[in-house]
């Protein structure tokens, strides 16, 4: 970085811009009534030239008596486009707020596991992907090229661009038995290490860049900020409560070298299904199987691959794929080299171990065959399209028809009723507490989970199926039928779950629009859901996710939802969910959330600029203790600019302790700023306290600018008062406020 | 129960201040605030803020006393506004006092959850305890109301003009003769 | 007409600080008088009794003389003659007199209708909760066109009008067909275009002002045969505050 003798001149943060006028009164009713002056000077002279019938004197420029508190705005020098041509209803969208619900949207993706032959992970493991064949696919799966085509349960058919699965290798799924929370284990603690790290990395891009700005001036989501939340909505491992994480499809691969291939491709199955591979029992064993052949290009006969493709294809039906790749390494220097695009989406534990990596230098990031990536891309887009979706598609009509439908009937509804008046009957001894003793029957309660294949656990699924098809309409009413249900059986887990997707998709949902009432019923929502995860199952890790969906999705939402949005960022400081870092990235959340909020239909009101503002300088303060001047000096700015609006003067507050707070912030921002770029604030001339320098020269730009001001506007207004005698003048020296009167 | 009441002239400039605590229920009558004393600012800054919903309510809520409007959840502060018609605008900041056993805490501390409610039992029988009861919101109102009084006898004064810091020793003392009666 | 007194004033501000010296000097004997230290605190008249401690509505229904309002007028009015440049300046300057009255009279007139129970503010309410600030024009209006001339006059205003021309929706009429500041005052030929009432059009602008309607109001003569010093009060709102009646309106705030 700039170390002192380069002398390259030093540039100031933008927050710095010159030191404010700061007026020592700006009372409505001014002393020397230099505005009013002036406008009334304007108006006898617009009069004057007029026809003799005031009655009829111009309209076209009405001068107001400025003094009017609500004439501030017409006044202030900030654009005022911005702000009333984005009255529509859906102002949240403009502040990148899409881009965060795509993430949202994103990270409920189907995850698809990889079971591969050795001879498979061998040959890939020759490519350079010491992780096997799933390390090789998984970035690519995130992202699938072109158009998917859904199809919603009512028929109609929407494309998206952004869906996306995750691979997981079959080997790790649920091996880390879900419960294991020790200190440093827990994923909470990890993503503040991601974070620190992130924060700690000087060149990376997050911890020195300012965030940038999109067109419309609205400041974009910081990139921390999506960090944050990437690694908060992948660091939730498979569990029986929500099927998110549970396998929707197996890749089940083997390779042309494979000696036995429909033996090996046999025995890979029955791995699945017994054995030590052998998923855990809450999983539903009921999903799809994918058989993936791949040929080496380099070593083998082609003929005699798509022979054996046929055969596959005979034997195992449709869900097949033959993948042509290269078995040798790439390397940058081959002609036809692409990079591997960076996985995304990784838990905050593989992140950890990642960036560590990347600091001892030994993570080469790999390179693959232009062809290879080509293959690879088009194999995932059929994966998906072609059976992936279809499957889900299937899977989710059928158990509508077959489980739903008859749950929401009249006998589904008699029959949960029913179950609860004899659970009240049956279960008197358990007291006011619970409704009922034991409930259906079908909660385990000593292990915690619903039987796969109890109609509790496929609704479950059902509606976490239409949530990753994004027919949320679809998984708003499934979660909604079964979240009382889970409180009945005391299966807290799932109850929270439940309603936290209840909720989410309620949100996500672009038709449920913002009747009042609904949003009352989400923030309900949320609030059992937080409960029932922090209070009944002491599961911080999922009330933080509820939390943080909570705060993005009501952002999203825009109008009076913002406010809501921002309580809950409010609640998660309060729990103490997250570390140091993250409580200040909730505080600009805060702020960014009372940003968003913009007045409402042409009014004036509405906007919580003061609150926006007020929220970026407690994270400007937070910032400067951590020592991050430059993320200090990004909130400082957008507080000012969020304050521009509201305030007289640009930078003066009208209360002393605030002004003296962020006086003080402002110059500790610069201070420390300077200081981290390498240059020593001490080494000015005569600055033996920075402190004290700093505020006479902001005392003197500040005297300096007011008489400047007072020179612009007082004397217009002296030159028109025409005859004023030599008293009128004296009063623009603040003597004493008699003067008026005299003058008067 | 600490109270921190200002009046704001209609361009946000502050024309008068006061720290107060309550006085009723054994209460001595000296604000202690949660912040620490380094951060008075906080109370500044939490009234600044709820200018935005002054200013909100202002238009749809034409009573001269608007109740309590606004809340600062990490400090439990609550404020109640009523503007004069000549838009002046008094505000009032309460806060309920921090738990015995929690620490002095700053922002964003978690020992601030869910002290609002387990205080109201801890200050017993000060009018006030609680800070949106009916109770309250009527006792809000008398103070506002007896402070109205004075501000219009200060507003009635030709040596004063509106949108100056009202420095009358007899109206700091009667603003807290109200304090004392009322909250 | 304007450069000679443009160019003086320019030349006081140059000599600015040394005639502020010598005008203090001459004010130091009188001055000493009503200012009072702000070390030494108020200064307390002999009978303890401050302004706080006198009731506002002693003299709610005390009249003032009518000839020493009359003669307290016209001191006014020749006060703001002297140094004017012409009636524009002059009407400005009652104009400017009025206004911080106005704002004086909105709080003082809300105090004297909440804490009594007699409805001063709206005939029509009956019951003893306090008066809402208007939000509408023709609340805020209505409130002047009565409560305010009842406290200033006596009795209401004669006409409320709203102009009838497309091109202007900002602008009302408050007509007062005797106008008490006027009656003993009678304008000189040559200066046939003053209406003194300017004085009433800056209570009123103070009023409209307070309460958050930024407006300009004007007095002008439209003499009738039965009323010849008939005064036509011309209120025109600002473009924020017919932005913010649309937006009222379109919310149903009443």
């Amino acid at each position: 970085m700039t170390s002192p003798g380069d002398g390259t001149p030093v540039k100031p943060p933008p927050s710095f811009s010159p030191g404010p006028a700061r007026a020592t009164s700006k009372s409505r009713y001014p002393d020397g009534q230099e505005v009013t002056h002036s406008i009334d000077a304007e108006l006898a002279e617009a009069r004057s030239p007029s026809s003799p019938t005031p009655l009829s004197a111009t309209t076209a420029e009405l001068p107001i008596r400025s003094a009017s508190p609500h004439a501030r705005s017409v006044r202030s020098s900030t654009p005022q486009l911005a702000r009333s041509s984005l009255g529509s209803p859906f102002d949240g969208r403009f502040d990148g707020s899409e881009d965060i619900r795509s993430l949202i949207i994103r990270a409920f993706s189907p995850t698809v596991t990889v079971h591969a032959s050795e001879d498979t992970d061998e040959l890939v493991r020759n490519k350079g992907f010491r992780g096997g064949f799933c390390e090789l696919i998984r970035p690519f799966g995130e992202t699938v090229p072109g158009k998917v085509i859904i199809r919603d349960s009512v028929g109609s058919s929407r494309a998206w661009e952004d869906y996306g699965v995750r691979f997981v290798d079959l080997k790790g799924f649920g091996r880390s038995p879900p419960g294991r929370d020790s200190a440093r284990d827990s994923p909470l603690a990890q993503i503040e290490e991601v974070l620190e790290k992130q924060l700690n990395s000087a060149e990376g891009p997050i911890g020195s860049s300012v965030p940038s700005k999109d067109v419309l001036g609205f400041p974009a989501t910081t990139p921390l900020c999506k960090l944050f939340l990437r690694q908060l909505l992948s660091s939730t491992s498979a569990a029986p409560h929500e099927t998110f994480g549970h396998p929707v499809a197996s890749v089940i691969t083997i390779s042309s070298r494979n000696p036995a291939p429909l033996e090996t491709l046999r025995q890979l199955y029955a791995e699945s299904n017994t054995g030590d591979k052998r998923l855990p029992e809450w999983v539903n064993q009921e999903y799809l199987r994918y058989y993936v052949l791949i040929h080496d290009e380099e070593r083998d006969d082609i003929t005699e691959s798509t022979k054996l493709y046929d055969q596959m294809k005979r034997h195992f039906g449709l869900h097949c794929h033959l993948l042509r790749l290269r078995s040798s390494q790439c390397v940058v220097t081959d002609d036809d080299s692409v990079q591997v695009p960076q996985c995304e989406w990784l838990s905050p534990q593989r992140t950890v171990i990642r960036e560590t990596l990347v600091d001892l230098g030994t993570d080469d990031t790999p390179y693959l065959f232009d062809s290879d990536a080509t293959a690879i891309r088009s194999f995932i887009r059929e994966l998906i399209v072609q059976s992936v979706i279809p499957f889900m598609e299937n899977r989710v009509a059928v158990w509508n028809d077959q489980v739903a439908s008859r749950r929401r009937g009249i006998s589904g509804r008699f029959m949960s009723m029913s179950r609860r008046w004899a659970g009240f009957g049956s279960g008197s001894r358990s007291g006011i507490g619970g409704s009922s003793g034991s409930g259906s029957g079908n909660y385990d309660s000593d292990q915690h989970f619903y039987s796969p294949d109890s109609p509790e656990a496929i609704l479950r699924k059902m509606a976490d199926f239409a949530v990753m098809l994004r027919d949320w309409k679809l998984s708003a009413s499934t979660y909604e039928m079964i979240r009382s249900d889970f409180g009945n059986d005391k299966a807290w887990k799932y109850h929270a779950a439940a309603h936290e997707m209840c909720a989410v998709s309620t949100l996500l949902n672009p038709m449920a629009m913002s009747a009042k009432i609904k949003l009352e019923s989400v923030d309900q929502m949320f609030e059992t859901a937080c409960y029932s995860y922090l209070t009944r199952c002491s599961d911080p890790t999922h009330a933080l996710r509820c939390l943080a969906l909570a705060v993005e999705l009501l952002k999203s939402r825009g109008g009076s939802a913002t406010e809501s949005a921002a309580r809950w960022a409010m609640r998660v400081m309060d729990f103490g969910l997250v570390g140091s870092v993250g409580q200040i990235l909730f505080m600009e959340r805060v702020a960014a959330c009372y940003a968003s909020k913009t007045p409402a239909g042409g009014a004036k009101w509405g906007a919580r600029r003061r609150k926006a503002g007020m929220w970026s300088l407690f994270a400007a303060d937070q910032w400067l203790k951590l020592g991050k001047p430059n993320l200090a000096s990004a909130c400082v700015e957008e507080a000012e600019r969020l304050y521009g609006e509201v305030l007289e003067t640009d930078g003066i507050f009208p209360m002393p302790e605030m002004q003296t707070f962020v006086d003080n912030l402002r110059h500790a921002v610069k201070v420390e700023y300077l200081e981290a770029r390498g240059f020593d604030a001490r080494d000015e001339p005569a600055t033996e306290d920075p402190l004290d320098t700093e505020e006479t020269s902001e005392k003197l730009e500040k005297i300096d600018k007011r008489n400047h001001r007072r020179s612009l506007i007082g004397l217009p207004g002296q030159l028109d008062a025409g005859n004023l005698k030599m008293t009128a003048t004296v009063r623009d020296s603040e003597n004493s406020p008699n003067d008026d009167f005299e003058r008067a | 129960m600490s109270y921190y009441f200002t009046i704001l002239s209609p361009t946000d400039t502050p024309i008068f201040n006061i720290a107060f605590g309550t006085s009723k229920g054994g209460g001595d009558g000296i604000a202690r605030f949660r912040f620490p004393d380094t951060a008075q600012y906080m109370n500044q800054f939490i009234i600044h803020s709820s200018l935005d919903i002054v200013e909100e309510a202002q238009w749809t809520n034409g009573g001269m006393y608007l109740k309590h409007i606004d809340t600062y959840p990490p400090a439990a502060a609550y404020i109640s506004a009523f503007l004069t018609p000549s838009g002046a605008r008094f505000l009032l900041l309460h806060q309920p006092p921090q738990l015995p056993s929690g620490s002095s805490s700053g922002l964003g501390s978690s020992s601030l959850l869910g002290s609002s409610a387990s205080t109201t039992r801890a200050s017993s029988s000060s009018v006030a305890a609680n800070p949106t009861s009916p109770q309250t919101e009527e006792a809000v109102r008398q103070f506002m109301n007896e402070v109205y009084e004075s501000y219009v006898k200060t507003s009635m004064s030709p040596f004063y003009k509106q949108g100056m810091e009202i420095k009358s020793p007899v109206f700091r003392t009667k603003v807290t003769g109200a304090g004392k009666k009322w909250l | 007409m304007a450069a000679p007194p443009r160019h003086s004033s320019m030349m006081s501000t140059s000599n600015a600080g040394t005639l502020q010296s010598s005008t203090t000097d001459r004010q130091q004997a009188p001055q000493q008088l009503p200012t009072p230290q702000p070390t030494q605190g108020l200064r307390v008249p002999s009978n303890r009794k401050t302004i706080y401690d006198r009731h506002l509505n002693r003299s709610r229904n005390a009249e003032s003389s009518r000839a020493s309002f009359a003669y307290l007028f016209g001191e006014m009015v020749t006060y703001a003659q002297r140094r004017v440049t012409g009636i524009q300046d002059l009407e400005k300057r009652l104009n400017e007199q009025g206004y911080p009255l106005g704002l004086r009279l909105l709080d003082l007139l809300f105090y004297r209708s909440t804490s009594t129970s007699s409805s001063a503010l709206s005939s029509s309410s009956t019951s003893s909760s306090p008066p809402n600030r208007p939000l509408r024009i023709i609340t805020l209006l209505h409130l002047i066109h009565g409560p305010l001339w009842r406290l200033l006059f006596q009795r209401s205003a004669d006409a409320l009008e709203h102009s009838v021309s497309p091109d202007t929706p900002n602008e009302y009429m408050i007509t007062d067909n005797d106008p008490l500041v006027n009656t003993y005052i009678s304008v000189p030929r040559e200066m046939n275009m003053l209406n003194c009432a300017a004085f009433v059009a800056g209570i009123i602008e103070g009023v409209c002002d307070g309460c958050g309607f930024e407006a300009k109001v004007s007095a002008h003569n439209q003499p009738t045969e039965m009323w010849p010093s008939r005064t036509v009060f011309l209120v025109r709102f600002g473009d924020s505050v017919m932005e913010r009646e649309k937006v009222l309106e379109r919310n149903g705030v009443k």
